[in-house]
C-alpha cells in the first residue's frame, strides 16, 4: 500500500483532525509523515513494576510508522502492561513505577511536551471487551470528537456516518442511530468502539486482544479491517492468538517472563526463531 | 406433584425447597401486607370526610384546613433537595471517584465515611434538640424555616452520599477506561459517561432522602415548632413554621373529631406526596436508562 492520500474515507479520516492540530503546520500541509522519524514510538531501557513486583525489565524497542506490530507471549509476560504504558493508562494505577522512558515523536510521553489528554487522542486504544458507552450509537461514535471539540452540531452527524462507513457498520445501524449500542452483537459493538477510536483521528492505535471475545467471523472481518488502516496509522496489537499475529502483523515481539526475548519481521520470527523460548512458544510447545 | 419419593434424599430436598419457598412468600407478605394496610387505613379514614377546602384554608387551632402545612412541607422538601441533594451527591462523587485509594488498594476517605455513618446513626430527635440549642436559641433564630432545613439536611446527607457512592461504584470500570483512553478528562468522563449510568441509584437515593425528610416530625418540632400562619419569605424569626407531620402527630390526641379528620387528611396528603415521588423517580430512571446495558439485553 502506498502513502498517497486518496479520496477514500480512511485517508480522509487521517487528514481532517490533523488540520486542527496546531503542531508543525508546514509539515502538515505537505505529507504529514514527511520529515518525521521512521519510528513513531520507542521505549528506552523501560522497566515497569507494580509495588515490589517487576512486570517488565529493560525493554529497548521501537515501532515503525505505518506498520502493524504484534506483541505475543504467555499470560503474565508483561505485554499488556507494556501496551497500556504507551498511552499512560498505568499512570494512576496504585503502586505503578517505571524506569527508563517511552518516546512518541521523539519526545518522552511523560514530558510536558505531551499533555496526557492530547496524547491519548493521538494514541487511541481498543480493549479486549467491547465497551460502548451507555448512550446512543451515534453519540458513541462522536463521544471523543465532542470531548476534544473536533466538530460540533450538524458536523457530528457527518463524522458519525463517515466513521461508521469506515468500519463497515453503517448499513447495519443507519436506521437505528438513536438506539442503545447494547442491542448490537459483540462483533458489531467492537466495530463501534473502533469507529469511536478512529473518530478522534489517532496516529497510533493500541489493540489489547481486540478479538479474543469475538466469534471467528467477526474476528476475520476485524483483521481485514485492520490491514486497511495502515500505513495511515501505526497499529500495536497484543494477541494470544498466534495465527492472528502471523496473519495481520509486519513485525512481532515476543515477551516472556517480563523480558522482551526476541523481535523481528513476523514471518522470520515464526519460521526461524533465534531463541529457544521463542521457538517453544511459536511452535505451541509452551503457553 | 410428580415428585419421586423413592430416595429419602430426594424427599428431604423437596421438603427443604418447599419450606424455603414458603419462607420467601411469608417474607413477601410481611412487606406487602403492612404497606397495603397503612395505605388502605389512611384512605378509608380520610376520604369519607374529605373536603377540598382543606387545601385552601390554613389551620385555626385544631380546625380549619392544611394550606399552611402543605406549603410548608413542599418548601422543606425543595430546600432539602437543594441543600442536602447537592452536598450529598458531591460527597458521594468524592468518595467514589476522587478520594485517592490507599497504598494497599482499599478505598480511602475513611474519616469521612465514619463521620457519615455516625451521623446517620444519630436519633433524629437528638439532632433536633441540637438544632434547638444551637440555632433556635443559641443563634437566636427562633422557630423558623432555616434551622429546620439545616437539621433535616444534616439528617439525610449521609443517605444521599452513601447511595450516590454505591451507585457510582456499580458503574462498570470499562466505561471509565474507555473514556480515559479516548482522552477525556476525569471531570468530562464523569459528567458525560459515568454519571449517566449511575443516575437510577442517585435518584433513588434522593427520593428516599426526600421521603424521609417529609415524614420527619421530631427534629421539626424542636426547630420549626408549628404555626397557623402561611409560610412567609423569611428564613428566620418567623415564630414557627408549618408542616404536614405536625397535625398527624398532635391532632390525633385532641378530643374533637374535626382534629382527627385533619390528622387523617394530613396523613393522606403525605402518602400522596410519597407516591408522586416514587412515580416521578421511575419516570426519570426510565427516561435516562434507555441506552443502558441492562435495557439493551
Amino acid at each position: 500500500m502506498t502513502d498517497e492520500r486518496g479520496p477514500d474515507s480512511i485517508n480522509a479520516s487521517r487528514v481532517q483532525p490533523e488540520r486542527l492540530e496546531p503542531l508543525d503546520p508546514v509539515l502538515q500541509a505537505l505529507d504529514p509523515d514527511r520529515g518525521r522519524p521512521e519510528d513513531v514510538v520507542c521505549s528506552q531501557r523501560l522497566t515497569l513494576s507494580f509495588g515490589p513486583k517487576t512486570i517488565l525489565s529493560d525493554v529497548d524497542i521501537s515501532f515503525r510508522r505505518g506498520t502493524i506490530t504484534a506483541l505475543i507471549g504467555p499470560t503474565g509476560s508483561g505485554k499488556s502492561t507494556f501496551l497500556r504504558t504507551i498511552n499512560r493508562m498505568n499512570d494512576k494505577v496504585v503502586g505503578f513505577r517505571r524506569a527508563g522512558d517511552v518516546t512518541f515523536d521523539e519526545q518522552s510521553i511523560w514530558s510536558t511536551h505531551h499533555d496526557v489528554l492530547t496524547l491519548r487522542r493521538r494514541i487511541g486504544m481498543l480493549f479486549q471487551r467491547p465497551n460502548p458507552f451507555p448512550m446512543s450509537i451515534r453519540d458513541n461514535v462522536v463521544a471523543g470528537v465532542k470531548a476534544h471539540r473536533i466538530a460540533k452540531g450538524k458536523q457530528l452527524d457527518v463524522v458519525a456516518e463517515q466513521r461508521l462507513r469506515e468500519v463497515g457498520l453503517w448499513d447495519a445501524v443507519k436506521d437505528r442511530l438513536g438506539d442503545s449500542p447494547f442491542r448490537l452483537s459483540g462483533g458489531q459493538q467492537q466495530l463501534l468502539c473502533l469507529a469511536r477510536a478512529l473518530a478522534v483521528g489517532p496516529e497510533v492505535l493500541l489493540l489489547d486482544e481486540p478479538t479474543s471475545a469475538l466469534d471467528p467471523v467477526s474476528t476475520e472481518y476485524i483483521e481485514a479491517l485492520l490491514a486497511t488502516l495502515v500505513p495511515a496509522l501505526t497499529l500495536i496489537i497484543v494477541t494470544h492468538n498466534l495465527a492472528q499475529a502471523r496473519r495481520v502483523s509486519h513485525q512481532t515481539m515476543f515477551f516472556y517472563e517480563g523480558a522482551l526475548i526476541e523481535h523481528g519481521d513476523t514471518e522470520e520470527l515464526f519460521t526461524h526463531p533465534k531463541q529457544a523460548d521463542t521457538e517453544r512458544y511459536v511452535s505451541g510447545r509452551m503457553g | 406433584m410428580a415428585v419421586s419419593v423413592r430416595k429419602p434424599d430426594m424427599r428431604r430436598r423437596t421438603i427443604a425447597g418447599l419450606l424455603f419457598r414458603v419462607g420467601t412468600y411469608l417474607a413477601l407478605l410481611l412487606v406487602v401486607g403492612p404497606a397495603l394496610w397503612v395505605l388502605i387505613g389512611v384512605v378509608v379514614r380520610a376520604v369519607p370526610h374529605w373536603q377540598w377546602s382543606v387545601l385552601t384554608t390554613p389551620t385555626k387551632g385544631t380546625t380549619g384546613g392544611l394550606e399552611n402545612a402543605i406549603i410548608g412541607t413542599l418548601i422543606l422538601m425543595f430546600g432539602v433537595l437543594i441543600i442536602a441533594g447537592s452536598t450529598g451527591v458531591m460527597a458521594g462523587i468524592y468518595l467514589s471517584e476522587l478520594a485517592k485509594p490507599r497504598r494497599n488498594g482499599k478505598p480511602s476517605g475513611g474519616l469521612f465515611r465514619t463521620a457519615s455513618d455516625v451521623l446517620s446513626g444519630f436519633p433524629s430527635i437528638v439532632l433536633g434538640y441540637c438544632g434547638y440549642v444551637a440555632l433556635v436559641v443559641g443563634l437566636g433564630w427562633g422557630f423558623s424555616l432555616l434551622p429546620a432545613l439545616i437539621i433535616l439536611s444534616i439528617m439525610v446527607v449521609p443517605y444521599i452520599a452513601k447511595s450516590t457512592e454505591s451507585a457510582l461504584r456499580q458503574v462498570p470500570n470499562n466505561y471509565r477506561e474507555g473514556a480515559a483512553a479516548l482522552g477525556m478528562s476525569k471531570g468530562y468522563s464523569l459528567r458525560k459517561v459515568v454519571l449517566r449510568s449511575a443516575i437510577p441509584g442517585i435518584v433513588t437515593g434522593l427520593l428516599l432522602a426526600l421521603a424521609i425528610a417529609c415524614g420527619e416530625t421530631a427534629p421539626l418540632i424542636y426547630t420549626a415548632s408549628f404555626t397557623d400562619a402561611i409560610p412567609s419569605a423569611s428564613l428566620i424569626h418567623s415564630q414557627g413554621f408549618a408542616y404536614l407531620t405536625y397535625p398527624v402527630f398532635t391532632f390525633y390526641n385532641q378530643p374533637a373529631p374535626e382534629a382527627h379528620y385533619l390528622a387523617y387528611d394530613a396523613a393522606l396528603l403525605l402518602v400522596i406526596i410519597v407516591l408522586i415521588l416514587l412515580v416521578s423517580s421511575r419516570l426519570i430512571v426510565a427516561r435516562t436508562q434507555r441506552h443502558s446495558e441492562s435495557q439493551g439485553r
